[in-house]
């Protein structure tokens, strides 16, 4: 075998500049196709991280029927022993942190709007999704306070601001009348423009008692380590909670409308993907194409002297993904280099502009998901594969006296 | 005893359009050890009987026998894996492969051969040093002259132990001193080692140095001459 593949690679350079060439539009087509990916995929996982982290979490233990009917009725018990059976699923999980979620009518003296009331953990919350970071003004409230953290545009619908009471009016567990006042200890710009608008963020024991629902939440959101590893911790909580009563939920299962939208979103990156790797295809197919018909009496006289059909197959193929190794080792440290040195492209002007409105920072940051490198490797082995198909049927059926001869 | 013998051995190219007699009904044979030239006018056959000897190309008539097995009627793939035992060939152009050094031509036959790694390195250093490219073995054919790769290529012929080398036109692009080297090298090969040649040639200097003559025409032996015979006779 080493014989055969120090033969396949003296035949790469034995026309230089081709293979340089075949290479060169291999390179450009896998650092075109990461950069693409990069970018799309860069702004799709700070929206994701957003949604995931304010919304849903990564992984989500609610009561079974809360999805179904995502009512203060269907809450569950939440202590100490159910966190730590959480905590000891798998060791990928960072935190957990439980949080009681209802809607209710928030008023001023004038006006009520519709709120999204959050009761949580202010420590864990911020673990989470480091809250406490867009307060812009105030403080957000520590564990044992009874004040509240609301969403700029709330309280400016309100016209609240700190130290203002805010009246909250709902329904708690099982048909209880809800309502209490609460003092606004500080307001958050908060980076989801919905949340932000409706908000209304409390202490999960001060949530608890004015839902009467002491010592139950909604959901307990599951932090971990690392998104790609969202699916194995789920199966492990299953696996550890073993309660019927629960159900385990990853955030794609949660948001699901999220990925069709980036589904939808990836179509056209997609198809110019598709559309470069074929021209590139048929780029590498035309020199291999060439590496064999120049060699055809080559092959005749290796298969005179006895040298086996497979063997000299082997040798092409060698020489194939050689040559789509090389562009594509070559590709994939180029485009990360690239990737490094404009992450993240700064925005400027109305489109900066446009980007602060919706909530986000006027950055486009890169992904730099190993799968985006590592599925450039396996589209261009495919077309390899495909390549090889012809000096494959050509040696499968080359008539030795020809070849020879030619 | 014959190593190689034909049996009205025939080749027709375009049967069914304007049929082509390469080869009419031979029956021939060669003993080991023999020194023997083809000869005959262009288009009398007589690379398509080395071919069929060598059992490159199959035959439309009879069959070819060599150490008692009819190539002939071997499936492709087992009429490879014959060759790379049992024959030796040298072509016309050469032929190496232009990527590996002289060293490596020779070696990569028995690398084919599957054999010890440590024996494939001493027998292609030896017989390099046998046609005088010692000094060489590490040269690319590119770097070498015409003579110099047709004696690799004698060496990589040998490099198997084939039963008989087959040499099509070995010295038709060599001056006379190459030529006259390399028939030298070939001569005592087959006094030394007693290895067989069958040239297919038009070179009177393998002519004369060959020991039986074959003249073909029209596809058919017209003469069949043994010198060493006929000299002692």
């Amino acid at each position: 075998m080493v014989t055969f593949i120090k033969l396949a690679w003296r035949n790469l350079w034995r026309n230089r500049r081709r293979t340089l060439i075949t290479i060169l539009a291999i390179v450009f087509a896998v650092v075109l196709a990461v950069l693409m990916k990069a970018i799309n995929m860069g702004s799709y996982e700070l929206m994701i991280d957003r949604m995931v982290s304010f919304s849903t979490g990564y992984v989500q233990v609610q009561d079974y029927r809360f999805d179904d009917e995502p009512s203060l009725d269907n809450t569950f018990y939440y202590d100490e022993s159910l966190r730590n059976r959480i905590l000891d699923s798998d060791h990928r999980i960072a935190e957990a942190a439980p949080r009681i979620e209802t809607f209710m009518l928030a008023a001023n003296e004038v006006a009520t709007r519709g709120t999204m009331v959050l009761g949580v953990n202010p420590g864990l919350e911020h673990q989470f999704n480091e809250i406490k970071n867009y307060v812009s003004e105030g403080t957000f409230f520590d564990i044992g306070q009874n004040t509240a953290v609301i969403g700029r545009g709330l309280a400016n619908r309100l016209e609240l601001s700190v130290g203002d009471t805010l009246a909250l009016i709902g329904q708690g567990r099982f048909g209880m009348s809800a309502s209490g006042l609460f003092e606004i200890s500080g307001l958050i710009d908060h980076p989801v423009i919905d949340m932000n608008n409706s908000i209304v963020y409390l202490p999960l024991d001060a949530a608890q008692e004015l839902l009467s629902a002491e010592g139950y939440v909604t959901s307990v959101v599951v932090m971990i380590a690392n998104e790609r590893h969202t699916n194995a911790v789920a199966s492990a909580i299953r696996g550890n909670l073993n309660d019927d009563e629960l159900v385990v939920y990853t955030w794609p299962e949660l948001l699901p409308e999220i990925l069709d939208l980036m589904e939808m979103d990836l179509a056209v990156p997609r198809l110019l993907t598709v559309v470069l790797y074929i021209v590139i295809g048929f780029g590498f197919f035309g020199t291999i194409l060439t590496m064999t018909m120049e060699r055809l009496r080559e092959f005749g006289v290796l298969l005179s002297v006895g040298m086996k059909r497979r063997y000299l197959s082997v040798v092409l193929f060698v020489e194939t993904v050689l040559i789509s190794s090389i562009g594509v080792a070559a590709g994939i440290i180029l485009s990360y280099l690239i990737l490094i040195l404009i992450d993240p492209i700064t925005l400027t002007g109305d489109a900066a502009q446009a980007v602060v409105d919706l909530g986000y920072d006027p950055i486009i940051p890169m992904s730099f998901a190993a799968d985006q490198f590592y599925t450039q490797g396996l589209f261009v082995f495919f077309i390899a594969m495909v390549v090889f198909l012809f000096p494959l049927l050509k040696i499968k059926n080359l008539n030795i006296l020809e070849a020879a001869r030619s | 005893m014959a190593i190689i013998k034909t049996q009205d051995l025939s080749k027709v190219y375009n049967p069914d359009t304007i049929p082509v007699h390469a080869l009419r009904d031979v029956n021939i044979s060669f003993e080991e050890g023999e020194f023997t030239a083809v000869r005959g006018p262009s288009g009398s056959g007589k690379t398509t009987l080395l071919n069929m000897l060598g059992g490159l190309d199959k035959p439309t008539g009879g069959s070819v026998w060599i150490n008692g097995e009819d190539i002939s009627a071997m499936k492709d793939s087992d009429r490879i894996d014959f060759r790379l035992k049992n024959i030796g060939f040298v072509f016309q152009h050469y032929n190496l492969i232009p990527v590996f050094t002289a060293r490596e031509n020779v070696s990569f036959i028995m690398l084919l051969q599957k054999r010890d790694k440590k024996e494939i390195q001493k027998r292609a250093d030896e017989l390099l040093d046998q046609v005088g490219l010692g000094e060489r073995k590490d040269a690319r054919p590119v770097q070498l002259s015409g003579g110099q790769q047709q004696r690799v290529a004698v060496a990589r012929a040998l490099a198997s132990e084939p039963k008989f080398i087959l040499a099509d036109e070995p010295t038709a692009n060599l001056d006379t001193k190459a030529a006259m080297n390399l028939l030298d090298i070939m001569e005592r090969m087959n006094k030394e080692e007693n290895v067989t040649f069958i040239f297919s040639t038009h070179d009177q200097r393998v002519i004369d140095r060959a020991r039986r003559v074959v003249t073909m025409v029209d596809g058919a032996i017209h003469k069949d001459e043994v010198k060493e015979v006929t000299q002692a006779g």
